[in-house]
């Protein structure tokens, strides 16, 4: 099967567009050159939720029309979505410890992602542990439902309480200051890591499309059903 | 839709009757529940006003964390020779749900109501004053409860002990910060109101999409 | 009553990516019971519960009691459906009466016949007994009892006789002629189709997956 690469090639040179940008910018004026975690946190925190979403998108379609390719789309979005997902909270406790001494904050924001980082878990796991397709689509499906139907109560009571606590002193998103170079330098990188979700994205729909014709050949005609495993006994050779 | 109210009343009735004759919630996991709030003081220090600062919320979170395993308790658990009697009688699945659903919240009060006093002991908490918290007894119990016996229909047979409690913890957060919150609320003076209304919103949500999803997961057999 | 109560045209069903029967044709007409052979693994308990609309066809198209097994009217059909199968489907910690109480209230039916039926099968001095402290052979007798309370028109018996006494047995014959005497039909697996025969009109044999001319062994 040929496969198109023009959205690899694309992504790729976006992603090398955007490491020249993150690299050409000047270091910022609190946090120096570890302002540049930004251009990965950032995006990759958009991808996270961007996924989540696209996973809700394709369980809604696939409850509506029980088609596959909204099962693969959802599936294959939380997998990558997972990934950025991770890798945010990871960058962002890089963030904390560099900027404010501390691995981990209690900021809204940052709690919400790595609550949703268990919710992708559960989703994966359920996919994991059932076998027939079809049912695994549904069910899968129904949990995409049901956690995007409550990340935003999540968000809302997470943000509510954090407004409630004193916020401590150095604690404010960002804290980086974005002039026109850096926001450029961020916007790029925010495209290129979109390409690059849309790549992967693509490849993991291709590999599952691909998964499943080849399961189907192997269901047809010529393949013997489970029953003809089981043969007669042989007694002679048992004693 | 009486129809619906009686079968979901006679599998409740079931699912209770089946627990006073096992004592799975009331002999095992209430005294699980009831370990786990004398282990933290020991892991944490004994001191006297920190244990008074975090007694509510380390009940909240006893009851959040192991009250999953009420809801995924091995006697409510139905065989696959059940499920295929129960489908074939024409039980409707949304009274299935929602029969499991009022057991599960049922028993979950009863959790509730024997470790309070537990916790109040164990942290020198003293709860005079604390009326509203009876509101929030309820709607933890039935959002809980429900919360539970949906990623119970979702996961069905899929390694439920494990993977029931790891859907149901991250999105349970809106009811543990309710009701930690209105209990910090009603200690300091402050409005509670707000998070009585999400816990109520939560409750619905959580009901609506119970009942809707019923039957689409009951026919995704395997 | 449709006059075909089982009509299925070339059927098949796969769990996940295995298939477990193929083009399968088969038609039972109102009235008749036949018996089910084939096997280990051949594919029996899957048809019985594809008869019972548990499982969808993933090919051909199927119908019972004159409703087709992909379409949303299955579920209404389904309470005229009565299936034993391997495993007794009773609440172990319920006692026998409470059981059937249970699915009689589901069902809608009147409690009042459960005495009547637990007598009828022998278990009316054991009704308040736990499901869980009675041995196979009385559970069986117990799902009995529950297939003569919903009284099914298609009556789906998985290894019928299996722990069965003599006198229990003879229930296998009255529940079979009780669903053709009501213009059903009637499926029995066994695998001792001599102990079945003078209940069956036909046999059907099922080789893996797919149904064999009886005796023949060839599909």
């Amino acid at each position: 099967m040929r496969r198109k690469v023009w959205l690899d090639v694309a992504a790729g040179a976006l992603l090398a567009g955007a490491l020249a940008a993150a690299l050409a910018v000047p270091p910022e004026r609190n946090m120096g050159d570890l302002a540049r975690i930004m251009f990965v946190h950032v995006p990759a925190a958009w991808l996270a939720y961007l996924a989540f979403a696209v996973t809700l998108v394709g369980s809604v379609a696939y409850l509506a029309t029980s088609r596959m390719k909204w099962d693969r789309l959802a599936a294959g979005s939380a997998e990558v979505g997972v990934y950025f997902n991770g890798l945010t909270v990871a960058l962002g406790m890089i963030w904390g410890k560099s900027t404010w001494g501390v691995w981990w904050t209690w900021d809204a924001r940052l709690v919400l992602t790595a609550i949703m980082f268990f919710v992708y878990l559960g989703y994966l796991g359920l996919r994991r542990g059932i076998a027939d397709p079809v049912a695994r689509a549904r069910r899968s499906a129904w949990l995409g439902v049901l956690g995007a139907v409550q990340i935003p109560i999540v968000h809302f009571s997470v943000v509510w309480w954090r407004g409630l606590h004193q916020p401590p002193s150095v604690i404010r998103p960002g804290g980086v200051q974005m002039d026109t170079e850096f926001r450029l330098a961020l916007a790029i990188a925010v495209l290129a890591f979109t390409a690059l979700y849309a790549a992967l994205l693509r490849r993991h729909m291709e590999n599952a499309l691909a998964e499943e014709a080849l399961a189907a050949r192997l269901a047809s005609e010529e393949v013997e059903v489970a029953g003809a495993a089981i043969t007669a006994p042989r007694y002679g050779e048992v004693d | 839709m009486t129809g619906l109210w009686r079968q979901a009343w006679e599998v409740a009735r079931k699912d209770l009757r089946t627990e006073l004759r096992t004592g799975e919630v009331l002999m095992i996991t209430v005294p699980f529940g009831a370990a786990a709030l004398m282990l933290i003081p020991l892991a944490i220090g004994v001191d006297a006003p920190l244990l008074e600062r975090v007694g509510p919320g380390m009940y909240w979170s006893v009851v959040l964390l192991f009250g999953v395993l009420v809801t995924v308790r091995q006697s409510a658990a139905d065989g696959p020779a059940q499920m295929d009697l129960l489908t074939l009688l024409g039980l409707d699945p949304a009274a299935r749900f929602a029969g499991r659903a009022g057991a599960s919240t049922l028993l979950l009060l009863v959790f509730e109501a024997v470790l309070a006093p537990i916790a109040l002991a164990l942290y020198g908490n003293d709860p005079r004053g604390w009326w509203w918290v009876l509101a929030v007894l309820p709607l933890v119990a039935l959002g809980l409860g429900l919360l539970g016996t949906l990623a119970g229909a979702i996961a069905a047979s899929v390694a439920s002990t494990t993977l029931v409690p790891l859907i149901v913890v991250p999105l349970s957060v809106p009811m543990l910060l309710a009701a930690a919150q209105v209990t910090e609320g009603i200690r300091v003076g402050a409005t509670i109101f707000g998070w009585l209304l999400l816990l109520v919103v939560m409750d619905l949500l959580l009901a609506v999409a119970g009942v809707l999803s019923a039957r689409p997961l009951q026919e995704a057999t395997r | 009553m449709p006059e075909a109560v089982i009509d299925l045209r070339a059927v098949g069903v796969r769990l996940g990516d295995t298939p477990i029967l193929r083009n399968l044709h088969l038609r039972v007409a109102a009235g008749e019971a036949i018996g089910l052979i084939g096997a280990n693994g051949s594919g029996k308990t899957t048809l019985l519960r594809l008869l019972a609309t548990l499982l969808a066809p993933t090919d051909g198209e199927g119908a019972v009691l004159g409703v087709s097994l992909r379409s949303p009217e299955r579920f209404a059909v389904r309470p005229r459906i009565g299936l034993i199968g391997h495993t007794p489907g009773l609440y172990p910690q319920l006692t026998l009466e409470e059981n059937l109480a249970f699915i009689a209230r589901i069902a809608g039916i009147s409690a009042a016949a459960v005495h009547e039926v637990l007598d009828g099968v022998g278990l009316g001095l054991a009704r308040h007994r736990r499901a869980a402290a009675c041995s196979h052979g009385m559970q069986r007798r117990g799902e009995f009892a529950r297939v003569m309370l919903t009284r099914p028109d298609l009556l789906l018996l998985d290894e019928a006789h299996a722990g069965l006494d003599p006198q229990a047995a003879e229930l296998v014959a009255h529940l079979v002629n009780g669903a053709r005497r009501r213009g059903g039909a009637a499926v029995v697996v066994s695998h001792e189709p001599g102990r079945i025969s003078p209940l069956v009109d036909r046999f059907v044999e099922l080789q893996a997956g797919a149904i064999a001319e009886p005796g023949t062994g060839r599909p």
